[in-house]
């Protein structure tokens, strides 16, 4: 090999201090800041070592909640929109009528904005004047009308449905390239051999789609750990004290309430959180990644 | 090794361009600071035509500034040439970005903040972040007890902008009351008649919003100002850390009592989802009598619905824990001066415009909610039912979250427990031990002695 036409480390060295000054610093000072006792109360600044991270590990407040809370609903969130953006990749790449006009209904949710259709979803949701109630108790199924939003019972298992709803448009489009990027040979060969659908599916289409089932199951994740803007617009982590709250609105709180270094504290766990969580994961979705 | 030089040469050349940006401009032409005392008309135009490229910025939260005081503030431009441009923040986000603001020393030259002497202090921090405004012309004019709460050691921080004489208490439909010869509650046990009365009709009695997650709040803090009237000395113990909330008699009959409301079902079935901006058409609508309310209620009533006049809404203090006492609240928003603006002699200017006995007249006329500004020199224009609100009652307490420490900058926390009180996840007990070990942290934080 000649050495000399690989380009030398240094030629990294300005993106690397870039890098290092917007991204890396920024985040480590951030860490600093969870072993202080930083808060809008006073200007200086004592370092109290692991005391709020005590606080945020402790079980008198609602932490462990919230962080079960972000878990419950990341594995939820992500188990679901996959397995449903799957079938709906599955459907949506045979040849049925108005293929395009389906893929597009279905992408359409993920294009519009999270926020707004918070406020659409509070307005469907709402139990006395909501459209699904309202629904409910047109045909004569008033039983099933329920306090979706305000309610301890319902609320969290209804935000999860509206974030599903949101994201499997989305995973199924990745999915449906995934599929569509598998070579017809297979399929063909599998049909002389006399396979079944399910057959095909099972020892083609999946294995094949692995890695991209990897690529949507991470972006999923990390979407979960860091969902905002569904909760906030949807219940802002209520009703009551916490059913829905989530690690970034439980920050967002902390920093409107200028706890700071609760709410860095926070975010480092959150932090650690993906940094372990996206690890691992893409070690384990890859071992086995079948190669074509 | 010419290709290492070039590298190192274009890298440093980079970081050159991209750190001369952050250079301050210290050395920049300091002028129009000087002349902020002009009174005769030549003076005045004269100073017109020398600060005519000052303007001053405002910032403040969403519905603090009326459009009385924008055109108010054209007036101003015309006559000094200065001009304010007004930042308004969406009240969810302002108190953070206020903190950020001044936290980070770039705030504007006047900013909105909640008065409170103790938030003022702790919180703001206006001995170092604002400007001392006690020498101004209006300062003596600001009402005693609601300077008190702009002053920090005697001294005058802030203007007030507001009305702050309304307070918030029941607001009935008066019509509804008539029909049902009702009258109004003076304890809980005649209010839980009032309520029984108005269900048996097929009328929702209240209508209470939680989702908002501020108003339904109002009632613990608000009829609080009953714990002092049955304890006197009680405010100054929780100020100096010597009794908990917990355990607090009136407190606790306070929160029992909304835990009846909501099971007696006075408070409906939507009491959840209901929102704070639907009020006035809900009692419009006549399927509710009474909610929470200050007094400009009667007139958003009117203008939903001219059948019920502004009159037809009454007002009556929340009778939780059998309370009687007016509950007074002398802290709302005010304005003050950045003590890192270039432009304070003008911003000076623009609060002394504001204070002149015709602009307080003209926002007094030209805003519905206002009443009477908190002047000495200001007009007053209650109407006769808000007026025999105020006389009815002999005493008057302030409420809680201004007269105790480190209770109104838990607010929305305070919110959410009891709306976990109300859905079963906590109980009253806890609700108060909560707000204890919220105003712990923040008394640590800010260094309190009474704390340590």
């Amino acid at each position: 090999m000649n050495r000399k036409k690989i380009y030398p480390t240094w030629f990294a060295a300005g993106a690397l201090l870039l890098y290092s000054v917007l991204f890396v610093l920024p985040g480590v000072i951030g860490i600093g800041y969870s072993f202080t006792d930083w808060s809008s109360y006073s200007d200086r600044l004592k370092f109290v070592g692991l005391e709020n991270f005590r606080t945020v590990f402790s079980a008198d407040g609602n932490y462990l909640k919230i962080m079960k809370n972000t878990l419950v609903f990341t594995l939820g969130t992500t188990v679901i929109k996959n397995i449903l953006g799957l079938a709906l990749a599955v459907l949506l790449t045979k040849s049925i009528r108005l293929l395009n006009f389906h893929r597009g209904v279905m992408f359409m949710p993920s294009v519009l904005s999270t926020l707004i259709l918070g406020m659409i979803f509070t307005s469907i949701l709402n139990p006395s004047t909501g459209l699904l109630n309202t629904f409910f108790r047109g045909i004569g199924l008033g039983g099933l009308a329920k306090p979706w939003l305000t309610s301890p019972v319902y609320a969290f298992k209804s935000v999860m449905a509206v974030d599903i709803w949101r994201g499997t448009g989305y995973i199924m489009t990745i999915l449906i390239a995934g599929i569509l990027s598998i070579s017809s040979d297979y399929y063909e060969a599998c049909s002389i051999d006399g396979a079944s659908g399910w057959q095909k599916f099972r020892f083609i289409t999946l294995p094949l789609l692995l890695p991209t089932l990897a690529t949507t199951t991470v972006l999923n994740v990390i979407y979960g750990l860091k969902v905002f803007d569904m909760i906030y617009a949807l219940t802002n982590g209520g009703p009551g004290k916490a059913t829905t709250e989530v690690l970034y609105t439980a920050v967002f709180k902390k920093f409107g309430t200028g706890q700071y270094a609760i709410g860095t504290a926070l975010s480092s766990v959150m932090f650690l959180f993906m940094v372990f969580i996206g690890f691992f994961m893409i070690r384990l979705m890859t071992k086995d990644e079948v190669q074509e | 090794m010419k290709l290492k030089k070039l590298a190192a040469l274009s890298l440093a050349m980079a970081a050159a361009l991209a750190f001369s940006g952050c250079t301050k401009q210290e050395n920049a032409p300091q002028k129009s600071t000087a002349e902020g005392e002009s009174t005769s008309a030549d003076a005045k135009t004269t100073a017109a035509q020398e600060k005519g490229g000052v303007t001053l910025s405002f910032m403040a939260s969403q519905d603090w500034i009326q459009d009385a005081e924008i055109e108010l503030s054209k007036k101003f431009t015309q006559e000094t040439g200065i001009k304010v441009d007004y930042q308004i923040i969406p009240s969810d986000q302002y108190v953070n970005l206020l903190m950020t603001k001044l936290n980070t020393g770039e705030c504007t030259d006047i900013f909105g903040a909640q008065s409170g002497k103790f938030d003022i202090k702790a919180q703001i921090n206006v001995e170092k972040n604002a400007v001392d405004l006690t020498k101004t012309s209006w300062g003596s004019q600001v009402e005693p007890l609601v300077a008190d709460e702009l002053s920090v050691d005697g001294k005058l921080y802030g203007q007030p902008i507001q009305d702050v004489s309304s307070v918030w208490a029941i607001g009935y439909n008066k019509q509804i009351f008539k029909k049902l010869n009702l009258e109004i509650p003076k304890d809980y046990a005649s209010f839980q008649k009032v309520c029984d009365t108005i269900k048996a009709a097929g009328i929702t009695p209240v209508y209470e919003c939680v989702s908002d997650g501020w108003h339904h709040t109002l009632w613990l803090p608000e009829a609080g100002v009953e714990a002092e009237t049955a304890e006197p000395g009680i405010v100054d113990k929780w100020n100096n850390n010597q009794v908990p909330f917990k355990g607090n008699a009136t407190l606790m009959t306070i929160l029992d009592q909304i835990n009846d409301m909501v099971a007696k079902g006075y408070w409906g079935e939507d009491y959840m989802s209901n929102t704070y901006a639907d009020s006035a058409k809900n009692i419009a609508s006549g399927k509710y009598a009474m909610t929470v309310a200050n007094q400009g209620f009667g007139v958003e009533v009117n203008k939903v619905n001219p059948d019920i006049a502004a009159d037809d809404i009454g007002y009556f203090v929340i009778p939780l824990a059998d309370n009687q006492t007016l509950n007074v609240n002398p802290a709302g928003p005010a304005r003050f001066i950045f003590s890192g603006s270039k432009h304070a002699a003008e911003a000076q200017q623009y609060l002394e415009f504001l204070a002149k006995e015709e602009n307080l007249k003209y926002l007094t006329e030209n805003v519905g909610k206002f009443n009477k500004l908190p002047f000495l020199n200001a007009p007053s224009m209650y109407t006769e039912t808000i007026q025999d609100f105020y006389n009815r009652y002999d005493k008057k307490g302030t409420v809680i979250q201004t007269a105790v420490k480190y209770v109104n900058p838990q607010w929305s926390e305070m919110g959410a427990n009891l709306s976990a009180m109300i859905v079963g996840e906590m109980t009253p007990d806890e609700v108060l031990a909560s707000i204890d070990e919220v105003r712990a942290q923040q008394a640590k934080a800010a260094g309190d002695p009474a704390w340590k």
